[in-house]
């Protein structure tokens, strides 16, 4: 090979074309339902990380009904088993490998305990694999999501809390109305960052036959051993998903912004 | 102007941090009667904002009581008007307590206009046209209509906090608590915010103002408290607490202040 890049190979692999075309979409779809499912679940991890409950709680207190000075007792009154639980669901998700975790939803958990059904959706996405990629994803992306909402609504002044439940509103109204609008503008852009990481971070489903943009790549090497010019492609397709989107909810955010400032 | 008519009874508050080794409060009791405009003063870190933050239970005491309206809130159960414990629910009871804050806080990503009506629309299900209406003529009061569709981030100190009294006053709360209303204001802003608070106290609202405003406190308070260290030292009309000080410590702050 006396080229790096050789212009015939391009149209060698033109021939694929369709591959790439299927392969964008899934990468797309596997995107848009990974942050759907990842900003539900932060936003549930979220909550039970901020939440004060502490079944507990009556172990703290003594017979005269006064909280003790400390001890076991105590310490144990504290406990708040949603957090924990929340907490150490973020604290794994986010110290493993996203393969290991892609590997353990698809071989373990489908591949054993549940078993899918199979069927093509859409002419040519395979549900058992790509059911399990957004699952696999989204439990990822839940982890990331949750730290980034949880420092949203931790930087709202508390006096803004204060002020609404001071006017009788609930802790649920509070944070529907007044935390989390102004929580969620903040966060905006680690959101937009969160959504370009898991487009990238969406090839590695091909490992379990997703049929993305990289298992076209893949295709297309097992088909004409050329390598070099179809990931030339996957990256130019790549580029132009995150490029956009990132550009698309910065000028979102301006406007976001303008609004109260103006 | 003030009657007998008990609105609010503390009884031996008292709030501790790090187990007692400090106490904010240490066994405040008084009564806060309805009409009344009773103006706490004391020096920084006497616990007059804790004082006044524990009475809608913003900050949760550590012992003690507070008796609002016949219910002491300070309970985690209460009997209800059929006989029978039911938990305490504290936002029905916030809702009589208008409280306005040093900082405002206004919600930034809402108009004015939405600032004070929502609480009503939400909590009071006050239809959202009776609602506006309300809220404009509370504004008309206080000479801010043309603000109502202005954002809070438009608006100068001394107007923010003259919208975040009328929003308390939405809810049509039987006492208004005020925390340090104006020492985050510029100067020449804090008059607009007293002449607000003057007007209020005339129409017949119960107020209790925490200030570091000798004049405001001798000319509109009906009751002086006096607290240091998380007591409450000396209480008295404004003129003889101001012209015939007992406590040495009231002599001390009123020689610092006056």
């Amino acid at each position: 090979m006396d080229h790096f890049i050789q212009a015939e190979n391009f149209a060698k692999i033109s021939a694929y074309l369709t591959l790439f075309r299927q392969g964008t979409a899934v990468t797309v779809l596997l995107s848009l339902f990974t942050v759907v499912i990842g900003f539900i679940l932060a936003l549930l991890l979220a909550t039970m990380r901020l939440s004060k409950f502490c079944p507990l709680a009556f172990l703290g207190v003594d017979r005269e009904g006064r909280l003790r000075d400390g001890g076991v007792l105590l310490a144990v009154s504290k406990f708040n088993p949603l957090a924990f639980f929340a907490t150490a669901y973020v604290e794994i998700l986010r110290s493993t490998p996203v393969l290991v975790q892609v590997f353990i939803i698809y071989y373990g958990v489908f591949g054993s305990l549940v078993s899918l059904p199979k069927f093509t959706f859409l002419g040519f996405i395979k549900f058992e694999r790509f059911f399990p990629g957004v699952i696999a994803l989204g439990m990822n992306s839940g982890a990331y999501l949750c730290e980034i909402i949880r420092s949203g609504i931790q930087s709202i002044d508390g006096g803004q809390t204060e002020a609404s439940r001071s006017l009788g509103m609930t802790q649920f109204q509070t944070m529907r109305f007044i935390i989390l609008p102004q929580a969620i503008k903040n966060i905006l852009p680690a959101i937009a960052n969160e959504f370009v990481v898991i487009i990238k971070e969406s090839a590695i489903t091909y490992t379990i036959g997703v049929q993305d943009i990289m298992s076209a790549v893949n295709a297309v090497r097992g088909a004409t051993f050329i390598i070099i010019e179809p990931l030339l492609v996957a990256t130019a397709i790549y580029f132009c998903l995150c490029f956009p989107t990132s550009k698309i909810i910065a000028a979102f955010e301006r406007r976001m912004s303008r609004g109260d400032k103006r | 102007m003030a009657t007998s008519d008990k609105l609010i009874e503390v009884k031996d508050l008292k709030k501790y941090y790090n187990k007692g080794a400090i106490k904010a409060l240490d066994g405040i009791t008084v009564d806060i009667n309805r009409g009344d405009v009773a103006v706490v003063i004391g020096p920084s870190g006497s616990g007059k904002s804790t004082f006044l933050r524990s009475l809608n239970l913003m900050e949760e005491p550590t012992d003690g009581s507070i008796i609002f309206d016949g219910v002491d809130i300070t309970k985690k159960k209460v009997v209800n008007a059929e006989g029978r414990m039911v938990k305490l629910n504290i936002d029905q009871h916030r809702q009589k307590m208008g409280m306005v804050f040093q900082h405002f806080n206004l919600f930034p990503h809402k108009t004015i206009m939405q600032n004070m009506t929502l609480a009503p629309v939400q909590v009071k299900h006050m239809p959202v046209a009776q609602a506006e209406e309300k809220a404009m003529a509370l504004l008309k009061r206080v000479g801010l209509a043309d603000r109502a569709g202005a954002y809070p981030i438009q608006l100068s100190g001394g107007q923010k906090q003259r919208i975040a009294i009328v929003r308390a006053l939405m809810m049509e709360p039987e006492v208004m608590l005020f925390d340090e209303p104006t020492s985050a204001l510029d100067p020449e802003m804090v008059g607009e915010v007293l002449d607000v608070m003057k007007e209020l106290a005339r129409s017949g609202m119960t107020m209790v103002v925490v200030t570091h405003e000798m004049g405001f406190a001798r000319e509109v308070g009906n009751r002086v408290l006096f607290m240091a260290d998380g007591r409450l030292l000396e209480e008295n009309a404004p003129r003889e607490l101001f012209d015939h000080p007992q406590h040495p410590r009231l002599k001390d702050f009123l020689s610092k202040v006056l």
